[in-house]
């Protein structure tokens, strides 16, 4: 990828050319093919990356061995940052490519030092995660006040507006996205189905009503 | 486009179990000496259930999401 393309993703849009081009002569670029297992939970850190095209899914065993998808990630997310933060640098979730995808490799010695030398490239990272914690957060406030239900509703309509991650979702995945299991998951899809509010279409979700499913997204639990 | 999207078989998390070829309704799936395959790619209906059945999440059915043709300017 060439510096033009480089410097429109998020995370580098907001470096000063002097941090963005130290990155760019110690960061190496590396191609991963779908299904490749980039970062291994509870293995040693060995370095983050960053997204520059594809998508990675972030997922943590739980302690009954059931997996839970944290996040998705695309072109300019940093990824396994977490990891080299803590103390015990031990990678905190696994990360997994779900289609072929290229990512700046950063060693962990060459995150320590752009850390201590470049504030600008710091304050990125804070502002990269304080954007997840938000997120994080907000996920967290939906489990508690709306129905499963309505959780679904806002998901498929979340992910209707927003094309790049629309794809690939398994409905075990979808399920852990919005605090739930896989056969809820596909027991409210039909139910949906049978109130016209979608259509299935072999891999296709097809949403055929925005308002019908709105208001099924604004449903609390009370 | 009206792609007709198969179940994806990652035969490195395969054990051969063999649960996804018998749960299949429509017996879409054959086993092999690698592992699980689709014995005719029209038979499967993407009914999903194979992936449900998978122990290891080595077969994958995943969906995607769309506005319907009236949302879509
Ligand atoms: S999706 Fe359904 S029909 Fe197709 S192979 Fe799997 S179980 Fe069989
Ligand atoms: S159920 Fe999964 S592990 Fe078992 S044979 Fe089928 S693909 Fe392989």
């Amino acid at each position: 990828m060439d510096s033009q393309s480089l410097i429109s993703l998020e995370f580098f849009a907001t470096l000063n050319p002097g941090t963005f081009n130290a990155l760019a002569g110690r960061a190496f670029q590396r191609e991963i093919h779908t299904g490749y297992n980039l970062v291994i939970e509870g293995m040693s850190a060995e370095a983050c990356y960053f997204v520059l095209s594809g998508q990675l899914r972030v997922s943590r065993m739980n302690r009954d061995g059931r997996i839970q998808i944290l996040a998705r990630l695309g072109a300019g997310e940093p990824v396994n940052v977490i990891s080299l933060l803590k103390e015990d640098r031990i990678n905190h979730a696994s990360v997994e490519s779900l289609t072929d995808s290229t990512v700046l490799v950063l060693l962990a010695n060459d995150f320590d030092d752009f850390l201590s030398q470049y504030p600008d490239f710091s304050t990125a990272l804070l502002r990269n995660l304080a954007k997840r914690m938000a997120k994080t957060t907000s996920l967290a406030a939906n489990l508690s006040l709306y129905t499963v239900r309505s959780r679904l509703a806002q998901f498929l309509i979340d992910l209707a507006e927003r094309p790049q991650y629309a794809g690939g979702w398994t409905q075990d995945e979808i399920a852990a996205h919005i605090g739930t299991v896989r056969d809820v998951v596909g027991r409210l899809l039909r139910e949906f189905e049978s109130q016209g509010l979608i259509e299935r279409d072999r891999q296709r979700i097809i949403l055929l009503d925005y308002e019908a499913l709105m208001s099924e997204a604004q449903n609390y639990d009370v | 486009m009206n792609f007709e999207a198969q179940p994806i078989i990652n035969l490195d998390r395969c054990t051969k179990c063999g649960l996804c070829v018998s749960g299949c309704p429509e017996n879409a799936l054959e086993m092999t000496d690698q592992g699980p395959k689709l014995r005719q790619p029209s038979i499967c209906t993407y009914c999903t259930d194979c992936e449900a059945l998978c122990p290891t999440g080595a077969i994958r059915t995943p969906l995607t999401v769309t506005w319907g043709s009236n949302y879509l300017s």
